[in-house]
């Protein structure tokens, strides 16, 4: 595993880049904890402050610090991407692994079901479940029902995965040399799903966080939490770009960018360091 | 299990089609800033005549799909041609395909030189039908019209047993043996020169591969093309071809009429390659070769076989044995059966 | 032809699948609510202004039919089920009294058109440019192009909305960025009307386009550098078959085929993205319609849209799968 890593950080730009955006987000939305301020007071400064050597993300028309709103913002924001994929990598894996192994009609109706979850488009319904709830609605609810959704896709790809393992030599050698199905899963196939386990889980907290910042853009959240999308969303309901007040957008918006462009490039670079194919060119054996 | 002899004479020994004169294809890595080579064919000098079929038998990671990459002009990196040269007699003067020029290159593919792969089953374009490949491939070499060409691919679909009807069918509709006779008549439509046969039968059980060989070796008589014929099988290659090459760890270590080499075979590798073949009637369990194949990334020195040689002396620790003529047409490189200091 | 058959009845089990489970969750999710949704619709509505009391009468009637508040609990799922097939969802509470399907039938066309156009683009032109990138993998000009989709790929639809909307609305502003077309234009098919719809699409679908590029290429790209390896590919290769003839009718067209799967799959993402562009570029369509009912507590219109989008997604996924033979001939056999 370490080697595993040590080897994308030499050879993988991609990695090194979305590392180094994910370290500086991780870093900021830690120091959260040091705020001079709780996240929901509001005009605890003066409003309406450009970025300054007091201010360095200058202050909201709410009379907030964009610094520290962005800091928590973007903690709320990573912790749910996180829940979520957390809770959709069990029911992924869980579906994934047993139809994968099981084979046969469990595997058709399981990904019939699989595919459906694909297909629906998920927003219309979120927007649906805010209107019933309005208000009640809270952070882990809404984390909790976009993992319901949220692990079909990945379902398919570990599925996959499990298949191909499922036929390779090794398996039948194993087999026959006498190892139980419980040490061939974890032992052989095992270091080959953990790989793809992490990149479908920042693939899904980047789709996770969109949404997130979708709705919470709308006003379909819990839009007293601070989060990346509730800060765009009062900065909308102040009309903030309007005022010129552009930092109060921009940082947020930065912020999270940076946290998707570093999440998918670790995403990206570890699928393709497990392709051999691709491997083989980055490492420059192919020079 | 008797080879057919024919020995072609006269002024056919005296053009061969292909000339392969010392050549050197390494593999250069450079992993985690280490650079590596993998010395893969490492001096290998061979000739094929004009009709006939040339064996190349080895076991896996000896180095003839290497070989074979190299002169078939695949060559692509970490693949690389250190050293020698390969003259086809239809392309003189490059030393290889991949020092051909462009044109030069799309003249002579597929017209004068062709592949049997290996899985050549999986050869067809998945998508399309198999009209289309023979269109694709030879169309451009054959030239008139459509029409004629057609007439010409059915008359050819025939000699490998297959009904015109197959040109419209997609190759997943076919059966495995029916997608490996398509690709045989692909590699021969254009009566090519040269076909080089990596495994092409490998992957098939018995009584089609049998079928398969009868049907290589008829078109060939027909065309009267060369064929270098790779395959680890030696049951296969006694069945087939004319003249035999065992190559070990990136050399050739013998070469003769292929009866010759199951008659009487000098090299201890070829000796052991044989007596290791089931016999009708025997049931003695054979003797197996002490030892693993050489690690071609750190070979060991002199003869490459010394560390497995029952007949390992001093001196084939530190010279590499050369290949000689023990007998007429029958070459080896083995210090014990040349005797001296093989210079 | 028997293979073909099948292949549909399987897909169109499946068309029926997507329906049922999506509609079962949008009926779950509307009864999972520990609120009484019909007062609160109500309260919704009237705190906006004077209603007159035989109307909310009338509303909180059609209201409780609709959430099928009365009868046992199957009876609640029959009455849902009822009204989703007949299509009624009553009249809009937010333009009262106009019913909510006539409202969903003058916003969908804006929706379709807008997806169709953007969709088509952005998979045509991604591919194209993946195919070409996994082939020439030495042009720069290619290498850059990848690392642009790398970069644009993951932003949500809604940032990437926005910033096209401040870069052409505000800092260079050259088009239309609120709207479907110019107001008081009548809607019939003048040239001025369709230049007016084409040029107010093109922010919306620009954003569109932007994300959905970069995700196709990416994937044509890893696809075709895959299908580089396949025997058939070598072989050609080896025979000296023309180059471009090989990445087009090897390459490319044996990478296209999951790459249409994976058009189907992502209808539903893309039309979440969708509904989020027109809200920014305040287009006409569903996704509009979508959050201003909820704004304005429309129920029936939620629940009309909701229901619309699942079945358009899943009649546009069908579509596409009975086209996918045409690409895949391998399916009429498994």
């Amino acid at each position: 595993m370490v080697a595993f890593i040590r080897e994308l950080l030499r050879y993988r730009t991609e990695f090194r880049i979305g590392l180094a955006l994910v370290a500086v987000v991780l870093l900021l939305s830690m120091m959260a904890s040091f705020s001079p301020y709780p996240p929901d007071s509001v005009y605890v400064v003066p409003p309406d402050l450009p970025p300054s050597l007091t201010y360095w993300f200058g202050t909201t028309s709410r009379g907030q610090d964009v610094f520290w709103q962005v800091s928590f913002a973007i903690r709320n924001t990573l912790l749910f991407g996180g829940t979520v994929a957390l809770v959709s990598r069990l029911v992924a894996l869980a579906v994934g692994l047993v139809s994968g192994y099981k084979g046969g009609w469990v595997d058709r109706a399981l990904m019939s079901v699989n595919d459906t979850f694909i297909v629906i488009p998920l927003l219309p319904i979120l927007v649906l479940f805010y209107f019933v709830m309005r208000d009640r609605i809270s952070w882990l609810m809404l984390a909790l029902i976009m993992a319901c959704f949220g692990w079909a896709y990945d379902a398919r790809l570990i599925r996959s995965v499990v298949m191909s393992l499922r036929q390779r030599e090794f398996t039948q050698t194993s087999l026959f040399s006498g190892m139980t199905t419980r040490q061939i899963l974890t032992e052989e196939h095992l270091p080959y799903v953990v790989p793809i386990l992490f990149s479908t889980t920042m693939n899904n907290m980047v789709w996770s966080i969109g949404l997130e910042v979708t709705l919470a853009v709308l006003g379909f959240t819990d839009i007293n939490t601070p989060t990346i999308g509730g800060m765009i969303y009062w900065a909308n309901q102040h009309t903030a770009m309007v005022a010129g007040i552009w930092w109060w957008i921009a940082f947020p918006t930065i912020a999270v960018i940076m946290a998707f462009i570093g999440l998918f490039l670790l995403a990206v670079s570890v699928n393709a360091h497990i392709d051999p194919r691709s491997r083989l060119w980055s490492t420059g054996e192919a020079s | 299990m008797h080879a057919s002899v024919e020995q072609p004479h006269g002024d056919q020994e005296a053009q061969p089609l292909l000339v392969v004169r010392d050549l050197q294809a390494y593999y250069r890595t450079s992993h985690a800033g280490v650079r590596r080579g993998i010395r893969a064919v490492d001096g290998v000098s061979f000739t094929v005549r004009r009709g006939e079929i040339y064996g190349l038998a080895g076991e896996s990671s000896s180095g003839k799909t290497t070989l074979i990459k190299s002169i078939a002009g695949a060559i692509k990196p970490p693949l690389e041609i250190v050293g020698g040269s390969m003259e086809f007699a239809f392309l003189s003067g490059y030393g290889g395909l991949h020092r051909a020029a462009r044109a030069e290159l799309e003249r002579i593919r597929w017209r004068h030189l062709s592949y049997i792969m290996q899985g050549s089953m999986n050869v067809l374009n998945p998508v399309r039908r198999v009209r289309s490949s023979f269109v694709d491939f030879a169309y451009p070499h054959i030239g008139g019209s459509l029409k004629q060409f057609e007439q010409l691919v059915v008359a050819h679909l025939a000699r490998v047993k297959l009904d015109p009807s197959v040109l419209t069918a997609f190759p997943h509709e076919l059966s495995g043996g029916m997608r490996q006779r398509a690709a045989l008549a692909l590699a021969t439509i254009c009566r090519p020169g040269f076909i080089i046969a990596d495994e092409p039968t490998t992957a098939l059980d018995v009584v089609v591969q049998k079928e398969v060989l009868g049907m290589i070796r008829g078109i060939q008589r027909e065309t009267g093309s060369s064929v270098l014929f790779v395959t680890h099988d030696m049951g296969v290659h006694a069945h087939i071809t004319d003249r035999l090459a065992i190559m070990y760890a990136g050399r050739l270590v013998e070469e003769a009429a292929t009866a010759e080499i199951f008659r009487n075979p000098l090299h201890p590798y070829t000796k052991n390659l044989i007596s290791s073949l089931p016999r009708i009637g025997e049931d003695a369990p054979r003797a197996g070769l002490a030892g693993a194949p050489p690690n071609l990334a750190d070979p060991p020195s002199g003869c490459r076989f010394h560390p497995r040689c029952p007949l390992a002396s001093e001196i084939c620790c530190r010279e590499v044995p050369v290949m000689r003529e023990a007998s007429s047409g029958h070459r080896v490189a083995c210090f014990a059966v040349n005797g001296g200091d093989g210079a | 032809m028997s293979g073909y058959a099948g292949y549909v009845g399987r897909r169109l089990a499946q068309f029926l699948l997507v329906v049922f489970i999506g509609i079962n969750i949008a009926y779950v999710v509307t009864h999972a609510s520990p609120i009484d949704p019909v007062e609160q619709s109500i309260s919704a509505v009237t705190s906006f202004g004077n209603t007159a009391p035989d109307a909310i009468e009338q509303m909180r009637k059609s209201l409780r039919e609709l959430y099928g508040l009365g009868g046992t609990p199957v009876q609640q799922y029959l009455t849902f089920w009822k009204r989703i097939l007949s299509a009624d969802f009553g009249p809009s509470l937010s333009a009262f009294p106009t019913p909510v399907g006539t409202l969903i039938g003058r916003a969908l066309p804006w929706t379709a058109g807008l997806l169709t156009v953007s969709t088509l683009i952005a998979w045509v032109l991604g591919n194209l440019l993946g195919g070409l990138a996994g082939y020439y993998r030495q042009s720069r000009g290619l290498k850059l192009m990848g690392v642009i989709a790398m970069g644009l790929h993951p932003i949500p639809y809604y940032i990437l909305a926005m910033l096209l909307l401040i870069l052409f609305g505000f800092i260079w502003p050259v088009l239309p960025i609120s709207g479907g077309a110019t107001m008081n234009l009548p809607q019939t098919l003048t040239p001025e009307f369709v230049f007016s719809v084409l040029q107010h699409a093109v922010l919306p679908a620009l954003s569109l386009i932007l994300i959905g590029v970069g995700s196709w290429f990416l994937g044509m790209r890893s696809l075709v550098s895959n299908v580089l390896a396949e025997d058939y590919v070598v072989y050609a290769e080896l025979a000296g078959v023309n180059s471009w003839r090989i990445l087009t009718s090897y390459v490319m067209r044996n990478a296209l085929v999951p790459q249409v799967t994976g058009l189907a799959m992502s209808l539903g993402g893309i039309f979440n993205g969708a509904v989020i562009t027109e809200k920014v570029f305040g287009y006409p369509g569903l996704g509009s319609l979508l959050v201003d009912a909820v704004y304005a507590g429309d129920y029936g219109l939620v629940l009309g849209v909701t229901t619309i989008s699942i079945l358009s997604v899943s009649v546009g996924v069908l579509a596409i799968d009975l086209l996918y033979p045409l690409l895949d001939p391998r399916v009429k056999v498994s």
